[in-house]
C-alpha cells in the first residue's frame, strides 16, 4: 500500500488505456463492417433462403390464388424428368465449357501477342475494351442483325452461298447453340486476354531472361517457365468466366430467346421464363438453387484442379 | 535483328486482323443509325449509303429518350454510391481486423458475387411487390447493390490489405482519431481502387438488363430494357435501334477508354 512511486501507479493505468484503445479499435472496425454485412444478409441472403423454402412448394401465382402446397422434392425431380429443363441444364454446361475453353485459348494467344510493350499494343488494348464494356443486349442485337438472312451483313451471304440454312444460323436447331457460344466468345475473349496480359506483365523479367540465355526455345520458355508462373492468373480468369458463362442470360435471351425449340435454352433463361413470366415460383426457385449448386461445384473443382497443377508445376 | 522485325510485323498484322473482327460489327451498328430505313433493308445488303439523321429524329418521336437516359443514370449512380458507401468501410475493416473471422467474412462477400441472380430475383420480386417498391428505381438499386457492394468490399479489401499499416499507426500515435486514420490517412492512398470500383459498379448496373426488365415499369425502365422492348414493335427498324444504342453504349465505352488504366487495374485486383 505504501508503494506510491509514480511508475507503479502509472503502469497499470497505461495498460488499461491501451486495452481500452484496442477495444475501441475493434468496435470501430466492427461498426465499419456491420452496415455492409447487414445489408447483404437482408437483401441477398434472406431472399436466397426464401428461394430455398419456396422450392419445396407447388407455388404458382397465376394458379389456385397463389396458394402454396408442400410437395417435398417434386420440383427438383421435375427438373430431371422435364425434358426442357434437362435440355437447359445440358445446354448450360455445354455453353460454359465450350465458351470458356475457346475464350481461354484465344485469350491466351491475344495476350501473348500484346505482351510486347509499345504504343501500337497500347492502342490495340484500348480498342479491345470496347466489346467488354458494350451492353450485352446490344452485342446480342448486333449479331442478330448481322446474321439475319434477308438483309444481314453476313447472314445474307451465308444463306446465299448455302453455308447456313435458308433461315439462317440462329434459326436452325443444329447451329443455334454453337453460334450463341461464338457470340459469347467474341464478347469475352478480350476480357480473358486483359486479365492474362496483366499476369504476364507482372512476371519477373530476370527469370525470363535467364531462360532465354540458357538457350530455351520459345515454346520451351512458354511451357516450362511462363505457364507455371502464370497459373494463378489463369485460375482467376477461368473461375471468373466459368461463373459468368454459367449465368448466361442476356445474349441468349436477345438472339434466340432460348429457341429454336429448346436448342439454346439455358438454366437462367428457363428459370426466368418459369419464374417471372409464368410465375411458377416453386419450380423456378428449384432451377435457381440447382444453378447455385452447379456453380459451387464448378468453382470447387477448379480450385482442386489448379492446386494439383500448381503442385505438379513446382515438382518439375 | 531482321528476324525480329519480321516477327513484330507478323504480330501486328495478326492484331490488326483481330481488331477488324471486333470493329466491323461495332462500326456496322454505328453506321445503321445514319442509314435511311430503305437502305438498311436492301437485299442484298448495300455497302454505300447517303447519311441521314432521320433515325435520331425517329427515336425522339418514339421514345422519351431523356427519361430513359435519366433512369439509366439514376439507377447506376444510385447503385454505385450505395455500394461504395457500404463496401469501402467494410473492405477497410476486414483488411485491418486481427480477428480470424475477418477472412471468413471476406470470402462470404466473394461468394455472394457468384450467386446467379435468378435465385434471389424471384423472392426479391415478391418482396418488392409486397412493400410496394415494384416498378421503382429503388427496387433495382437495392438488389444491384447487394452484388456490387460485395464486389466493392472484396476489391477494397485487397487494396487496403496491400497498404502498409505504418502510416495509420503513426497517425494514431500522434493523436489522430480512429476515424481520422481511416478517412484522412488510409482512404486517400487507395483512390485508384475507389475509382476502379466505381467504374465497375457503373458499368455493371448501366449494362444490367435482367433485373430492370422485371423490376421497373414503362416509366422507370432504363435504356437497356427499352432497346429490347422497342425491338419487335412495328415502328422499329435496325436504324432506330442503332441510334438508340448510341445512347446506351457511347457513355460507358468513352468512360472505359479514358479510364482504361483503372479498368485494367481493377480487373486483376478486384477479382483476385
Amino acid at each position: 500500500m505504501a508503494t506510491t512511486s509514480v511508475g507503479s501507479i502509472d503502469f497499470p493505468q497505461r495498460k488499461a488505456a491501451r486495452l481500452r484503445f484496442q477495444d475501441r479499435r475493434r468496435l470501430f472496425l466492427i461498426a465499419l463492417a456491420v452496415p455492409a454485412v447487414v445489408y447483404v444478409v437482408l437483401i441477398a441472403l434472406w431472399p436466397l433462403a426464401q428461394g430455398i423454402w419456396y422450392s419445396f412448394f407447388d407455388y404458382n401465382l397465376l394458379r389456385g390464388g397463389g396458394r402454396r402446397t408442400f410437395v417435398g422434392l417434386a420440383n427438383y425431380a421435375e427438373l430431371w424428368t422435364d425434358s426442357t429443363a434437362r435440355r437447359a441444364l445440358i445446354n448450360t454446361f455445354v455453353f460454359t465449357f465450350a465458351a470458356v475453353a475457346l475464350e481461354f485459348v484465344f485469350g491466351l494467344c491475344l495476350a501473348l501477342l500484346l505482351w510486347r510493350e509499345g504504343r501500337f499494343n497500347r492502342i490495340c488494348l484500348a480498342f479491345l475494351l470496347i466489346p467488354v464494356t458494350i451492353t450485352p443486349v446490344v452485342v446480342g442485337l448486333i449479331f442478330r442483325a448481322l446474321l439475319a438472312v434477308d438483309y444481314g451483313f453476313f447472314g445474307y451471304y451465308l444463306a446465299e452461298w448455302g453455308i447456313s440454312g435458308p433461315r439462317g444460323f440462329l434459326a436452325s436447331t443444329s447451329s443455334a447453340l454453337p453460334v450463341v457460344i461464338l457470340i459469347d466468345v467474341w464478347e469475352w475473349t478480350p476480357l480473358v486476354a486483359l486479365i492474362l496480359l496483366a499476369g504476364l506483365k507482372s512476371l519477373p523479367g530476370d527469370i525470363l531472361e535467364a531462360a532465354s540465355a540458357d538457350g530455351a526455345t520459345a515454346l520451351q520458355r512458354f511451357r516450362l517457365v511462363v505457364l507455371p508462373l502464370l497459373l494463378p492468373t489463369v485460375f482467376l480468369a477461368l473461375v471468373l468466366r466459368v461463373m459468368d458463362a454459367f449465368r448466361v442470360f442476356d445474349i441468349i435471351f436477345v438472339t434466340t430467346g432460348g429457341g429454336p425449340g429448346d436448342a439454346t435454352n439455358s438454366l437462367m433463361v428457363y428459370g426466368v421464363k418459369q419464374g417471372l413470366q409464368f410465375f411458377n415460383i416453386g419450380f423456378a426457385s428449384a432451377i435457381g438453387n440447382v444453378a447455385i449448386l452447379c456453380i459451387a461445384v464448378l468453382c470447387a473443382a477448379f480450385t482442386l484442379l489448379i492446386r494439383r497443377a500448381d503442385v505438379r508445376a513446382n515438382e518439375t | 535483328m531482321k528476324a525480329r522485325t519480321r516477327q513484330i510485323a507478323i504480330e501486328r498484322t495478326t492484331l490488326v486482323v483481330i481488331l477488324a473482327l471486333y470493329m466491323i460489327p461495332v462500326l456496322w451498328l454505328v453506321s445503321t443509325a445514319y442509314k435511311p430505313p430503305r437502305e438498311i433493308f436492301s437485299s442484298p445488303p448495300s455497302f454505300t449509303f447517303s447519311p441521314t439523321l432521320f433515325n435520331f429524329e425517329r427515336i425522339f418521336q418514339l421514345f422519351d429518350v431523356w427519361q430513359l437516359l435519366k433512369s439509366s443514370i439514376v439507377m447506376s449512380l444510385g447503385t454505385t454510391v450505395l455500394s461504395l458507401l457500404l463496401g469501402v468501410p467494410a473492405g477497410y475493416a476486414l483488411a485491418r481486423s486481427k480477428s480470424r473471422y475477418a477472412i471468413v467474412v471476406a470470402y462470404f462477400f466473394l461468394a455472394i458475387r457468384t450467386v446467379p441472380i435468378i435465385a434471389t430475383l424471384i423472392p426479391f420480386y415478391l418482396m418488392m411487390r409486397d412493400i410496394g417498391l415494384l416498378g421503382t428505381w429503388w427496387a433495382v438499386i437495392l438488389i444491384n447493390t447487394t452484388l456490387n457492394c460485395a464486389f466493392v468490399t472484396w476489391m477494397m479489401f485487397s487494396y487496403f490489405r496491400a497498404l502498409p499499416r505504418d502510416m495509420e499507426e503513426a497517425a494514431l500515435t500522434d493523436g489522430c482519431t480512429l476515424w481520422g486514420a481511416f478517412y484522412r490517412v488510409a482512404l486517400p492512398t487507395v483512390v485508384p481502387g475507389i475509382i476502379a470500383s466505381a467504374l465497375f459498379c457503373i458499368m455493371f448496373s448501366w449494362n444490367d438488363f435482367l433485373t430492370p426488365m422485371f423490376l421497373t415499369n414503362s416509366d422507370t425502365k432504363p435504356l437497356s430494357v427499352a432497346l429490347l422492348a422497342s425491338f419487335g414493335t412495328k415502328d422499329i427498324t435496325w436504324g432506330t435501334l442503332g441510334a438508340l444504342a448510341h445512347f446506351s453504349t457511347v457513355p460507358i465505352v468513352l468512360m472505359a477508354l479514358f479510364l482504361n488504366r483503372y479498368f485494367v487495374q481493377g480487373l486483376t485486383k478486384g477479382v483476385h
